[in-house]
């Protein structure tokens, strides 16, 4: 470690940022900050291993990093990074030849954290959320995975996906319905087995 | 090693530079211009547009027979609508490429763009600027036929009852009137003549007729109305 954890906790994140300018090694503290978060926020909205995260997520500091200068602070900082991150983490999925073939959600991740979906949905089986999550499109998936997976608001999806927020409630209803409609069906599927 | 002493490997071992900001603030000035010169040049087609309907006088259309109506809806200015379009369509694209445009829905943006446009253009219109700049655009552009241009053509028929010229002598049943291919007439008018509250009947005046043409030289006013659409002056070239 380049930069201490004590010395890192002790700057906001626009420091980090002014300080990294200058010194590139105050870069790692972004990191560390946002690792967590990002890594899980990357596993829910791909079936990637955590390899592939990890892969995906130093492209993505690359990324923030060569256009840290572009950094509006009228955005909030996390959502930036978010947003960067969701755009490498789509074209890495884009990039992938069999994409759709070998969708498999890290269930026992994301089961921690979809309690305040299966509230809001009635849904509380383990498979048929994955099932669910794998047959939603990824409009509706992305916003449902900010939305209850990562605890967003509408204002933070509205930046981070670049939509306007009344598009965002929309989707966010939609994606609910069809949630429902998907895990209905799967469900109808399973008793008839 | 830990990712992110790999990350600051990475950048080190590779010399990645972060984008100069001025780079950025070089592509927002860009898009900021891109939509105000497209904003400022959708008011001029809108004000253009204005003056158009204004010379085109819609309360003459009933006179019209199907053929003549067509030609006198030719007069509404398309090509300027077109321009109109096009640039609120440059200005809705620039907008959303702005930092904070994608907040914005399509509809907001389109009702925002427009209305600017149509703002400034009727300011630009009020301020007379419209005529002027329609005039310069036909001067410059051979192949432009200009609305005045049009305008005289479906005046200029006295066999079918339109005619248009400035007057050059006031009789009590008979006015001169010089046309705008310079040929002399003698316009009879009576008291069922419809004279437009704004035609003062004097010499110099600007007027257009819709009656009928009793001989070579002789026409018979039924309506007089000025030639501008508001009784203002306009002269030919």
């Amino acid at each position: 470690m380049l930069i201490s954890k004590e010395k890192c906790k002790q700057l906001g994140d626009l420091e980090i940022i002014h300080k990294a300018l200058e010194e590139v090694d105050f870069f790692s503290c972004l990191f560390d900050r946002y690792e967590g978060k990002l890594m899980r926020y990357i596993k829910n909205l791909a079936p990637v291993s955590h390899q592939e995260a990890e892969d995906i997520l130093q492209d993505s500091f690359i990324s923030i990093w060569k256009h840290l200068n572009e950094f509006d602070n009228r955005l909030s900082l996390s959502s930036w990074i978010y947003r960067i991150v969701h755009n490498q983490t789509i074209s890495a999925l884009r990039k992938r030849k069999s994409y759709g073939k070998d969708r498999t959600v890290e269930i026992e991740e994301a089961t921690e954290v979809v309690a305040d979906m299966e509230k809001d949905t009635g849904v509380n089986k383990e498979e048929l959320i994955r099932k669910v999550l794998d047959q939603l499109p990824l409009m509706y998936k992305e916003v449902l995975v900010l939305k209850f997976l990562e605890n967003m608001r509408y204002e933070d999806i509205s930046d981070i996906l670049k939509i306007p927020e009344g598009t965002v409630a929309t989707r966010i209803n939609r994606a609910k319905k069809a949630f429902q409609m998907y895990s209905a069906d799967l469900q109808l599927e399973t008793d008839e087995e | 090693m830990k990712p992110s002493d790999r990350l600051i490997e990475t950048i080190k071992k590779e010399g990645i530079q972060p984008a100069p900001k001025w780079r950025y603030t070089l592509r927002n000035a860009l898009v900021w211009s891109a939509f105000l010169i497209d904003i400022l040049l959708g008011a001029l087609a809108f004000s253009v547009i204005l003056f158009a309907i204004q010379q085109t006088d819609f309360n003459v259309l009933s006179h019209l027979s199907h053929s003549r109506l067509e030609f006198f809806l030719g007069l509404l200015p398309l090509l300027w609508v077109i321009f109109l379009v096009g640039f609120v369509f440059v200005a809705i694209h620039a907008i959303q490429f702005s930092p904070k445009g994608y907040k914005l829905t399509l509809a907001r943006r389109i009702g925002f763009c427009a209305l600017l446009s149509i703002l400034l253009g009727t300011l630009f219109f009020i301020a007379g600027g419209a005529q002027k700049l329609e005039h310069a655009f036909a001067m410059n552009v051979s192949i432009y036929d200009s609305v005045q241009e049009k305008k005289t053509r479906l005046w200029m028929m006295p066999e079918n009852g339109y005619l248009a010229g400035e007057i050059t002598a006031v009789g009590p049943d008979k006015i001169n009137l010089r046309d705008f291919n310079n040929a002399e007439w003698t316009i009879r008018y009576s008291d069922e003549t419809f004279v437009a509250p704004v035609v003062k009947l004097e010499v110099g005046e600007q007027v257009k007729l819709i009656g009928k043409m009793d001989g070579a030289g002789t026409f018979s006013a039924e309506e007089i109305r000025p030639w501008g659409g508001q009784g203002k002056r306009w002269r030919k070239g």
